[in-house]
């Protein structure tokens, strides 16, 4: 069971939450208005912990373990993060965020201009990743997947559950929370990948056992790969949470990361996109219009014919029949598996 | 979302069977008049609403007791076969033939293809035995939409809407919290959410008597352009197939003239069948969630009517299914397009 993160509110529905409105909404249990950072501190190489109160000063509402918020940035964009502090603080929201230089702007702009004393846009706390009642947890966490894990950890061990924790990073330096975790002595695994290579899974989650529940939050390939070890489980065993911007299909081997040539047949013009450029950005900084919307493989405006070359489909929205015809793709998200596409624009 | 013209090679639910006897009735199906009525012989028959000669709408006319239809602006009269055998103001008869609809009645259910009848293929229907089965037991009937096909599919294939929409009946935050998988086999778009050790809805709660914690879940086809099944398992939790309760939704979405819709429905059960007092509020319940989505629907419709092609849509990952679902009826309008068959034959 994946949890992509589809309950994310579009900005339409943010509208009562207007810049500069200092009041805060409530609707039903959930928060929406500003937030003030009262502590921000660097918590491992890339990460930044936020801290933030209601600027109201009001207490904030109750959440559980999995539970994240949506914050919604000057820049128009809006991100989840998981709330990693004590449930029981009704004054302060703890987040973790990882910069990525990649994305789409996020998270640098709060690594960058996010200061103690500065506001946010918050809405929350939603769950889609809800810890259930077991006698036993498998946890796994990736990088900056180890935030919705913390909650669900100190909750385990409040219930005298047994559990343990397989938590994996690039380093030892960008994983975040370690002082924290390692309070829990063995029950806490750290395997950075400089070190030790892929996460043990097969070691960590054993066989098969209708007692244990695994949850799991973490990159793309991690969840792959915790998906396929639990393939055998009961069903509803494995629980996941994916990130939005790493659920997006990841690049096929090497060939993503080479620079292809798009040819736009109609126009014409000839590109080259480099890899970190979609062939829609590309496209339209050519000055050649087309359709776009989610920029995330999902809605389908961009869906291009393709007249030559082979797609390396990286979208969420078309059936497998439709990526093997090889005569459409939707540019925001797909390259190319050679270096060369030819499309009808 | 600008699809508003109509896929017409493809099955629709045209009426309940209860609904059709020896009155005729019209019905609007993708932009067709169509006029509906039973033969002597019970079977039922549908046939263009408008008569040959000055389109008048046959359905203002009148059935004869051996089957034979009457305008009755000028008193042309048609066989069961849709032949013009007669007109009162001479003794030739006039050429003249009415369009017939290629119809399937089963299960309580009159299926109508409204394209071209070569393409009509029995074998495109859904299994509808549950509706005729003794061990299950249904309600149904038909609400009108003033909305397009589309946006009912897109509502039914995406119910994370049962959440926001439908709070205080069947939606609750496990709805939206659970996403869904995705399969497409041919044209068919099918969906399915496995809710476990969820807080169980109202709705399921009345009608199962089940106290939370619960499993529930929701297995949704989509046989384009106009049909859907939901088939609904909900449980104590930890309880396995085949035990629990099933219930079956079928919705036939036919669209009716312009921008409006006929929103069939059939709710069955298979437990405590004969519990009439459970029925009647399974069909209050299905009434007013109906209600909830035709209001939103109809809201919607406004404001896809009024900003053509405007602003850009925002779609997430729980939209896939009905995303799927309006590449499927645009790949079918596209098909008929291109085949040439998307008018309706002329009338003999």
């Amino acid at each position: 069971m994946t949890s992509p993160p589809t309950a994310a509110p579009d900005t339409h529905t943010l509208g009562s939450a207007e810049a500069g409105t200092p009041s805060a909404a409530r609707r039903g249990t959930e928060f929406e208005g500003t937030a003030t950072v009262v502590a921000r501190q660097t918590v491992a190489d890339g990460v930044v912990s936020l801290e933030l109160a209601a600027s109201c000063g009001e207490p904030l509402p109750p959440w559980r373990p999995g539970a994240h918020i949506d914050v919604v940035l000057p820049t128009g964009v809006i991100r989840q993060y998981s709330l990693c502090g004590p449930v029981k603080d009704t004054a302060r929201w703890r987040v973790a965020v990882l910069r990525e230089p990649d994305g789409r702007g996020g998270s640098q702009w709060i690594h960058d201009h996010l200061v103690e004393g500065g506001e946010l846009r918050v809405r929350g706390p939603r769950n889609n990743f809800p810890l259930r009642p077991a006698a036993r947890y498998l946890f796994v966490g990736g990088g900056i997947g180890i935030t919705p894990l913390l909650p669900m950890i100190a909750e385990a061990e409040a219930a005298g559950a047994e559990w343990s924790l397989l938590y994996g990073g690039r380093t030892r330096a960008s994983m975040a929370f370690l002082p924290e975790l390692e309070g829990y002595g063995e029950r806490v695994t750290v395997r950075p990948q400089d070190q030790y290579g892929l996460l043990d899974l097969t070691g960590h989650l054993g066989d098969p056992d209708r007692s244990a529940l695994v949850y799991c939050c973490g990159p793309a390939g991690l969840i792959d790969a915790v998906e396929a070890h639990c393939a055998g489980w009961p069903t509803g065993a494995l629980n996941v949470e994916r990130f939005a911007a790493a659920d997006v299909r990841q690049p096929a081997g090497d060939e993503a990361e080479q620079p292809i040539e798009v040819e736009l047949r109609a126009s014409g013009t000839t590109l080259t996109v480099p890899p970190g450029l979609s062939v829609l950005k590309a496209v339209e900084q050519a000055g050649v219009p087309v359709l776009s919307s989610c920029e995330e493989g999902i809605c389908g405006s961009c869906e291009t014919s393709v007249l030559e070359g082979e797609v390396d489909h990286r979208d969420s929205l078309l059936t497998d029949d439709e990526r093997a015809a090889n005569d459409t793709m939707l540019i925001c998200v797909s390259r190319a598996r050679g270096r060369r596409l030819v499309l009808d624009l | 979302m600008t699809l508003t013209q109509h896929v017409r090679n493809g099955w629709y639910l045209g009426a309940w069977s209860d609904e059709i006897g020896r009155t005729l009735k019209q019905r609007w199906i993708t932009d067709l008049p169509v006029c509906f009525y039973r033969l002597p012989d019970q079977t039922v028959t549908a046939v263009e609403d408008r008569c040959p000669h000055r389109k008048y709408p046959l359905s203002l006319g009148h059935l004869d007791d051996d089957g034979t239809l009457q305008c009755d602006y000028h008193g042309y009269r048609f066989d069961g076969q849709g032949v013009c055998v007669g007109v009162a103001e001479q003794a030739d008869k006039p050429k003249a033939a009415l369009r017939r609809f290629p119809l399937v009645e089963r299960d309580g259910a009159v299926w109508i293809w409204p394209g071209d009848p070569e393409l009509a293929d029995e074998g495109l229907l859904p299994d509808t035995s549950w509706l005729n089965d003794p061990n299950w037991t249904h309600v149904h009937g038909v609400v009108p939409l003033k909305a397009r096909h589309l946006l009912l599919l897109e509502n039914l294939l995406d119910l994370t809407h049962e959440t926001f929409l439908h709070p205080t009946s069947i939606g609750n935050a496990a709805v939206a919290a659970t996403p869904i998988d995705v399969t497409v086999d041919g044209d068919r778009v099918g969906f399915s959410r496995r809710m476990t050790g969820i807080e169980a809805p109202p709705f399921y709660e009345k009608s199962c008597g089940l106290t939370s914690p619960v499993d529930r879940w929701q297995d949704g086809d989509f046989y384009p352009p106009g049909i859907f099944v939901l088939n609904i398992r909900v449980a104590a939790t930890g309880t396995e197939e085949p035990d629990g309760f099933h219930m079956k939704v079928l919705y036939g979405m036919t669209p009716g003239r312009g921008n409006e819709t006929h929103d069939f429905y059939a709710l069955g059960r298979d437990y405590l069948i004969d519990d009439q007092e459970l029925t009647r509020f399974q069909h209050e319940q299905q009434l007013a969630v109906m209600q909830e989505d035709v209001d939103a629907l109809e809201a919607q419709e406004i404001m896809y009517a009024t900003d053509p092609g405007g602003t850009a849509e925002s779609s997430i990952k729980s939209d896939l299914a009905a995303l799927r679902g309006r590449r499927a009826v645009a790949k079918m309008l596209t098909r008929e397009q291109q085949a040439g068959t998307a008018r309706p034959r002329a009338s003999a």
